[in-house]
């Protein structure tokens, strides 16, 4: 560094760095607003819903304790929800019900809306034209930073405050509310550092979901394990159990909640040293040339969309699997276990937790979920279409001899079958340590099959997301509330006690739960007509409307 | 053989706005057509119905001798495109970029291709995120200047472009000419388009209010007349019919005259004695200004 560098860096005070902090924290809230603040009530009224169900839920009797007890120690439920503590508490009973849940979205949340905020900008070349303004280095991340941590504050506010007034007391209340707070901050500077990392958006958000994921499958297997495993203190690593192990409603343990203020603002200092060492615009690793020479397959569309969605491609399977089979590594623990209560099985059916056969019920539970997964990565990849658009590639391709359908057909077929291969692989893994077990593949397949039954509910949510960018480009992202609506349900819609016909109100409710239910090959082909239906309604519309507006 | 661009009528509205009104363009075969007009007049979207991306709301538009919505991807073999601002994909090189652009217009002249790269100056091996705008729009030119097409559509070709390379540009346009290439250049560079083009249309608010070859909106307009002369002009000099402009300071002499009053006046000034005589053509900058700057 010479002296004339080394002087300026001296002169620059700390205002200077932080210089118009303040406005860039108006311009995120004005552009994200309505995203954290539908992030916010729904987040809020997830909890208050669940702690209001509880009398409902458990009905009063001499058996409540003993059902909670078993209900706590079914593993498929550990796994899911985290560690119960207090069950026979509405407010112990909420925060493991959804406190977990609630915390990690409020994390995916945050670390989204950093990114937003910071690469996503800076990539689009707006936060440049911001940069050559009196506007500080560090003021955008601080300025993101403080908004996303605003809005999990605000979030644990709002849990904290209904949860006093529907199950006191006040300061176990606190404590819930506080411990989703600060696991939500923990996103913030998961998102903070990410953003750092990867020169695109898209990359910070992979890796800020692939780091939210591992840490929830973490905790999953954790808990998942069987009383005496070793695995069980693993749990603690995940941040995103630590709001549960504050063990609010049962002798809060104050001082966890420590550990994710601690780890949020090492993530978040880490996120400014990396940012203080690297140009504006690039990652931490300098972009690489590549070849002069497209590859032969680089020909049209097909090549063009492998490229697009190859390396995310890879890194889901690559999630799912390790997801599928650690899930699937749970099941030993299952056969151990009698469920010989007969409340037992009309309070799982409640819970949304399935079948009385325990193994079976986890099987059920586990693909529900999968499925849901997938189909957001369906919509996502379905979603490069009007990227492409929105980004002028569209324009480019289509001024050359690709149709119309040809482009479109190009990002559908993947977001179909995507998922779909992913369904089954996942299947079979799941399937996998029972196989082992029993030295047959029997298992593999039959779990397989039980995931692929419930696909056509993907294919749907992709065809609805084809016809809104067909006819209403505009409002493309209302894909993403059809699939977030269905794994609302899918959570907490059985103990909310929703009415059946909303609970019925998704792409994948209809749709038969092997081996609980029976093969149902009706609801599988119409939910199959439906999606081909929707597609093909989507791709009249996309090739009759303007490409890219004026 | 048709005009590979033949538009008669053409309207195109947005909501409340109306982009096109009533449009006409008609480009020849072996033409260089520019298509002046400023920000927001309707040039791209006169462009973007050519490829039918935009559907056109009335009028006729004929392309290469079909209609761009229907044929669209059969007539897109026929010719090649280039955005006024090019966005190219991030994680593919420029390489990459221009070999699927080509190959998906259905191929691509592998020597051309090298040699344009040479003369743009181009690193086709760098990511497409890591290009600036001027490079951005070279990737886009190469693959549309590689492929044997019989029409280009050029959007603002040259806007991110050096002056090095804007002359590279232009030669490269004027030897395609030579082999009956026909191009629709819009632009608001006008010595760009003064010194490739032989036809010229400006556009304003939607409609082409002038259209002809440069020689003949030329004519239509005034000429820059300055003498210097033995014996001050009278003082009816301004009353000449085809006279503006005018400005006297002693012997000195300036003024403006339309095509039709050049000979009347060049009679008066000789009756004066000439010493210093000097013409000037209007050059594209006044034809333009003309329809839009009010003040001249």
């Amino acid at each position: 560094m010479n002296a004339t560098v080394a002087q300026t860096r001296r002169a620059t005070d700390t205002a200077s760095r932080y210089a118009a902090t303040g406005l860039l924290i108006r311009l995120a809230l004005r552009q994200s607003r309505a995203l954290y603040v539908t992030w916010i009530a729904a987040l809020t009224l997830t909890t208050v819903a669940t702690v209001l169900a509880y009398e409902r839920v458990v009905p009063p009797g001499a058996n409540a304790e003993l059902t909670m007890a078993a209900l706590g120690g079914n593993p498929t439920m550990r796994a899911m929800l985290g560690p119960p503590f207090d069950l026979m508490n509405p407010g112990g009973f909420t925060m493991w019900r959804v406190g977990t849940f609630v915390a990690a979205a409020l994390a995916w949340m945050a670390a989204f809306g950093v990114i937003r905020a910071t690469r996503a900008e800076e990539e689009d070349g707006r936060l440049e034209l911001l940069r050559a303004g009196a506007v500080g280095r560090r003021a955008p991340l601080t300025a993101a930073v403080l908004v996303a941590a605003a809005a999990c504050l605000c979030t644990g506010v709002f849990i904290a405050v209904s949860l006093t007034a529907a199950a006191p007391p006040a300061r176990s209340a606190l404590a819930v509310g506080l411990g989703i707070a600060l696991v939500g901050l923990v996103g913030a500077g998961i998102g903070a550092v990410t953003a750092q990392v990867s020169e695109s958006a898209r990359g910070a958000r992979g890796l800020a979901s692939a780091a939210l994921g591992a840490a929830y499958l973490m905790r999953a297997v954790a808990d998942g394990s069987a009383e005496a495993s070793g695995l069980r203190p693993l749990a603690w690593l995940s941040p995103l159990e630590w709001a549960a192990l504050a063990r609010p409603y049962a002798a809060e343990r104050w001082w966890v909640l420590v550990l994710p203020l601690a780890l949020a603002v090492s993530l978040v200092w880490l996120g400014f040293r990396l940012e203080s060492v690297r140009d504006h615009g690039a990652g931490l690793r300098s972009a690489g040339q590549g070849p002069a020479r497209g590859a032969a397959g680089l020909s049209g569309v097909v090549g063009l969309a492998v490229r697009l969605h190859r390396s995310s491609l890879i890194g889901w399977a690559a999630g799912v699997a390790v997801f599928a089979v650690a899930m699937g590594s749970l099941s030993d623990a299952f056969s151990t276990m009698v469920s010989d209560l007969p409340e037992l099985a009309e309070i799982f059916r409640r819970m949304g937790g399935g079948a009385q056969d325990l193994r079976e019920a986890f099987y059920v539970a586990m693909l529900g979920l999968i499925v849901i997964v997938l189909a957001m990565l369906g919509v996502q990849v379905l979603g490069t279409l009007r990227r492409e658009e929105e980004r002028g590639h569209a324009e480019l391709l289509l001024s050359t001899a690709v149709p119309r359908r040809g482009l479109a057909l190009s990002h559908i077929v993947p977001a179909i079958a995507a998922p779909t291969v992913l369904m089954a692989i996942c299947g079979a893994l799941l399937g996998l340590n029972e196989a082992l077990g029993a030295g047959s593949v029997e298992p593999m397949g039959r779990v397989a099959w039980a995931g692929l039954v419930l696909t056509p509910g993907v294919w749907v949510c992709v065809g609805v997301a084809m016809v809104l960018h067909g006819w209403l480009p505009q409002h493309a992202g209302l894909a993403w509330a059809l699939v977030g609506w269905s794994l609302f349900v899918a959570w907490i819609g059985a103990v909310l006690g929703l009415p059946d016909w909303l609970r019925s109100a998704t792409p994948f409710a209809a749709l038969p739960t092997l081996p609980v239910e029976s093969m149902d090959w009706i609801a599988v082909l119409l939910h199959t007509a439906l999606a081909v239906v929707f597609v093909a309604v989507g791709l009249a519309g996309y090739r009759r409307r303007n490409i890219g507006g004026g | 053989m048709s005009a590979p661009i033949d538009i008669s009528g053409l309207r195109k509205t947005f909501g409340s706005t109306v982009a096109l009104d009533s449009l006409d363009l008609t480009v020849k075969a072996g033409e260089i057509h520019g298509f002046l007009g400023p920000n927001g007049s309707g040039k791209s979207t006169t462009i973007r119905v050519l490829l039918g991306l935009l559907r056109a709301d009335g009028g006729t538009v004929r392309l290469l001798g079909g209609r761009p919505w229907e044929d669209a991807p059969a007539l897109h073999r026929r010719l090649a495109y280039v955005p006024g601002d090019v966005s190219l994909w991030p994680n593919l090189t420029g390489g990459e970029a221009i070999d699927l652009l080509g190959r998906a217009r259905g191929g691509i002249d592998e020597g051309r291709r090298a040699e344009l790269l040479e003369r743009f100056d181009l690193d086709p091996s760098k990511k497409g995120r890591t290009y600036s705008k001027g490079n951005r729009q070279k990737v886009a030119l190469v693959a549309a200047l590689a492929s044997d097409v019989e029409l280009l559509l050029l959007d603002e070709p040259t806007s991110g472009l050096d002056p090095l390379m804007e002359r590279q540009f232009n030669e490269v346009i004027s030897e395609n000419r030579r082999e009956g290439q026909s191009v629709l250049l819009s632009s608001h560079i006008l010595t760009e388009v003064e010194a490739l083009c032989d036809h010229v249309s400006i556009i304003k608010a939607g409609r082409v209010v002038e259209s002809g070859t440069l020689a003949q909106l030329r004519h239509l307009t005034r000429t820059q007349v300055a003498a210097t002369l033995r014996t001050p002009p009278p003082a009816d000099f301004a009353a000449l019919a085809g006279v503006h402009d005018l400005h006297v300071v002693g012997t000195r002499l300036t003024c403006q005259v339309d095509a039709s009053g050049l000979s009347e006046l060049l009679v008066r000034l000789a009756a004066l004695g000439v010493d210093t005589l000097s013409s000037s053509p209007p050059t594209l900058e006044e034809l333009f200004l003309r329809h839009y700057d009010e003040r001249v």
